[in-house]
């Protein structure tokens, strides 16, 4: 008897079965390990349409702005997130702000002389500034801010480096500043720009202590409202607010009352958002996305190309047999990054050629084309070396199989875990077995254990001398040089080009660089990342700054 | 000697009987079991050899075919590094399976043991042992399987033992209360009465009748466990193997969904279906092997 019934309940129990597991799903991917300092975006120009058309505007509204991840702090001097960066941007203010021209122009500083040797700067600054808490900004909160970015103390990583080679400042009377440095640098000028050097309020900071992440308080456009975990920051708007940078139009107040950045890590889902009406923004649009965005009249896609590294698959060279030049040269004809970008990124993201992006300083386009995957070659390289294709098609030489460990992270944040997918059958036809591991502790495995024969990482600066940090010979456990990549030359020209002086000499510095990176298969660039925002049709003049951060300055909402 | 053998078969190999004399009579044939029997054979040829069912090799990338719809060249379609999905799926029902039916025989057995040792044994051992497993139990099995997983590190066989480890206490919670519940019957008493030993009365009389009941929850629980297995790498705890499983190809296709829906449709279907098959024979088994049952089963 009752045979239809129990069928139900075994169907009805399968879903209930399912249901968990797919909600769970939803949420998991919540508050995971990102790795440091990597990706973003930059905008060549600004790719808003039309900074006019205001008539039709109004000012006020609230914002909803899907991000990927989390940020793990909003203190600037502790966080070396782009997704930080993002919200941190719209909290504080810089002393100087980077052109998309690369030219330096005034912000809280309103002028400032380099002295001769390059080892010192004086900054005049402006008078009408408030932090958000009422303590005023001057010469001391400047002293405050960059003591605190060196400060052991403060544990700060990105900042640090970017402030580097800062030494001490001196106060010279309410409204003026001397910056000393250890050695002139070419970059601490731009530095400075960047989110990580913004200015915090010293109050606020020595009030917080370590948890001022979670209680920001600066000079920017707008105020900290609230930040509930793994879900949502509120930001409301700063009525005092008038010393906006020139990347922007709108001086004053924003014209938003506030913004909400909600964190919706589920490709589908945060993009869905937009199309649904739940959130104004969102930024990533996977590219199987991108098409029918930029065709339905409701949404806008606004895209910025990012400058600084672009994702780089960096070969360990303290592991066998890696550290011989012709097998590392075996994976530089045997990976075929064109496919991968054509197939993953259906032509939304550009192939990269260099260890910089294009539109950087001192990009070396003469590498563009300059090497076309070759598996013969590939092949020939290793057979030179003994390894010798076994039966199962996988190289052997001694009785060891040719591995290689390819450690991904997760969550598979711009498709970077299809790129090992396909990095794997790729290889498998010179022979190597790739082994892909998947890991959301990053610290442990690659810069404690230095467990792995290939890692990916990409980078967001606004200068070349960047480059030390991935290629300058690094002492051990440091962070930054993941391919241990370690050159006389290579040194030197990194060394030199931080501090050249002559814009010519300097590029040709970089490019030797670049060159040597190419020639000693120390990497293999993959792509360049844009930077991609869905927004609704009534979200006007949202802009980017050179890094590719948005600025949220004149965007109006119309109705 | 003649009393022994009258005790035996009156009160003990008696409730034995339903299975070995309730054969399967042709009014128990119905089209959902058939069908339910044929979708486990084919899951079941899929992993034996998946070469023969499989129209493509499942690692073939093509750039020139992605995301292409279903076609005749392609049922399911393909996915987005222009793999076929067909073959994807029949290739990945070797660890969906595999990892289904090893960990519930790991977690089956050990479970079991655990449930026999105390309901028979009792005393300390019972309360060491059973708290042992209520704390197990107060951890839900998919955060417990995630928390194995990923303190051992991705493996198909972590992901077993992770899998096994969650389904231990439901094992060992229904074999102690069988245990206990037959070890008090009268013709366990009349047993030692005769000179029986522990270990054979237990051997002759308390495992055999308790076991159908665990073998019934063990063919239910593959479904279950082919599902936390699908889950755990759905949430990327698992390893990232050149043929993904299950659950990978349904995580990997999500966000596919809504300009390739086949992507991720058809390995969930995969698993629907083999799930829903083996809850079938499993709710039919229970019929044939549940005394209590035997009248509605007949």
């Amino acid at each position: 008897m009752v045979k239809l019934p129990k069928t139900f309940k075994t169907a009805a129990l399968i879903l209930l079965l399912v249901l968990p597991v797919a909600l769970s799903a939803c949420s998991a991917n919540n508050g995971v390990a990102q790795e440091g300092g990597s990706s973003g975006a930059a905008a060549a120009a600004d790719p808003s349409p039309g900074a006019s058309s205001a008539e039709a505007s109004e000012t006020g509204g609230e914002l909803s702005y899907a991000l990927v991840s989390s940020p793990d702090s909003l203190d600037p001097h502790r966080s070396g997130l782009s997704v930080s960066s993002r919200v941190i941007r719209t909290m504080f203010d810089n002393l100087v702000v980077q052109l998309p021209d690369h030219t330096i122009q005034p912000w809280l500083a309103t002028e400032w002389t380099e002295s001769e040797d390059g080892l010192s700067y004086i900054f005049k600054l402006r008078q009408d500034v408030k932090f958000h808490d009422g303590t005023p900004f001057n010469a001391e909160a400047v002293k405050y801010n960059f003591d605190r970015v060196i400060d052991p103390n403060t544990k700060g990583v990105s900042a640090l480096a970017l402030l580097s080679p800062y030494e001490s400042s001196e106060v010279i009377d309410e409204y003026t500043i001397k910056l000393t440095l250890s050695k002139p640098s070419r970059a601490f000028l731009g530095n400075l720009s960047a989110a990580q050097l913004s200015i915090v309020s010293p109050t606020a900071a020595a009030q917080s202590g370590d948890r001022f992440g979670q209680h920001p308080v600066g000079t920017g456009p707008f105020k900290f409202v609230k930040w509930e975990d793994n879900s949502e920051i509120k930001v409301e708007r700063n009525p005092d607010y008038n010393w906006a940078p020139a990347l922007v139009d709108n001086k004053g107040s924003a014209y938003l009352d506030g913004i909400v950045f909600k964190i919706v890590p589920e490709d589908a889902t945060r993009i869905g958002s937009v199309q649904s009406g739940q959130a104004l923004a969102a930024e990533s649009v996977p590219p199987q996305n991108v098409a029918a965005l930029k065709s339905d009249p409701k949404f806008k896609l606004l895209q910025a190309n990012t400058i600084g590294l672009p994702y780089t698959l960096f070969i360990n060279q303290n592991r066998e047999p890696w550290n011989e030049l012709q097998a590392r040269q075996a994976l530089q004809y045997g990976i075929d990054a064109g496919t991968i970008v054509k197939t993953l990124y259906q032509g939304t993201y550009e192939q990269a050629w260099s260890a910089l992006t294009p539109g950087m300083f001192g990009y070396d386009a003469s590498l563009e084309n300059s090497i076309k995957p070759d598996a013969d070659k590939a092949d020939s390289l290793l057979e030179r070396l003994g390894w010798i294709k076994g039966p199962d098609g996988i190289r052997q030489k001694d009785g060891k199989r040719l591995t290689l460990r390819y450690v991904v992270t997760s969550p598979n944040r711009e498709k970077r875990n299809d790129i090992a997918v396909i990095v794997q059958q790729q290889l498998k036809k010179i022979g190597i077995e790739v082994e892909v591991v998947v890991t959301k502790d990053i610290r442990t495995e690659i810069f404690v254990n230095d467990n792995y024969d290939v890692f990916g990482n990409s980078d967001v600066s606004g200068d070349p001398s960047w480059l030390s940090v991935y290629y300058h010979t690094a002492p051990k456990g440091a962070i930054g040089n993941m391919s241990h990549v370690s050159a006389p030359e290579l040194d030197r020209w990194l060394e030199q080009g931080a501090v050249e002086k002559d814009d010519g000499r300097r590029a040709e510095l970089y490019r030797n660089v670049q060159q040597y990176i190419r020639d000693n298969a120390v990497m293999v660039p993959i792509y360049v990342f844009p930077y991609t925002v869905a927004t609704s049709r009534s979200v006007e003049n949202l802009k980017f700054d050179p890094l590719g951060f948005p600025l949220f300055n004149d965007v109006r909402l119309t109705k | 000697m003649r009393e022994r053998l009258n005790l035996n078969i009156m009160l003990g190999k008696r409730e034995l009987r339903p299975y070995r004399t309730g054969g399967l009579r042709p009014r128990s044939y119905n089209v959902l079991l058939i069908a339910a029997a044929a979708a486990i054979a084919w899951f079941a040829g899929c992993a034996i050899a998946p070469d023969w069912l499989a129209p493509y090799p499942p690692t073939e990338m093509s750039s020139d075919s992605l995301m292409q719809p279903p076609s005749w060249a392609h049922p399911f379609g393909t996915d987005y590094f222009g793999r076929d999905v067909l073959s994807l799926v029949v290739y990945g029902s070797r660890d969906s399976l595999f990892i289904g039916v090893a960990s519930i025989l790991i977690g089956g057995l050990a479970g079991g043991a655990i449930g026999a040792i105390s309901g028979y044994i009792g005393g300390l051992t019972d309360a060491v042992f059973m708290r042992a497993v209520d704390v197990l139990m107060t951890i839900p099995g998919v955060l417990l399987a995630l928390a194995v997983a990923s303190a051992l590190g991705p493996s198909l066989f972590n992901m077993v033992a992770a899998v096994s480890l969650g389904t231990i206490p439901g094992f060992a919670r229904l074999m102690r209360g069988q245990t206990l519940g037959i070890k008090n019957r009268p013709y366990i008493v009349a047993s030692r009465s005769v000179g029986v030993t522990r270990f054979g009365i237990y051997w002759k009389h308390v495992l055999p009748n308790s076991l159908s009941p665990l073998v019934v929850m063990a063919t239910l629980g593959i479904g279950g466990s082919i599902l936390t297995g699908s889950g755990l790498s759905f949430l990327g705890v698992g390893v990232l193997k050149e043929i993904p499983d299950w659950g990978e190809l349904l995580s990997q296709g999500r966000s596919y969904l809504t300009v390739a829906w086949w992507i991720c449709t058809f390995p969930g279907l995969a698993i629907a279906l083999l799930v829903l098959s083996v809850n079938v024979i499993g709710d039919w088994l229970r019929d044939r092997l549940d005394p209590r049952r035997r009248g509605e089963a007949n």
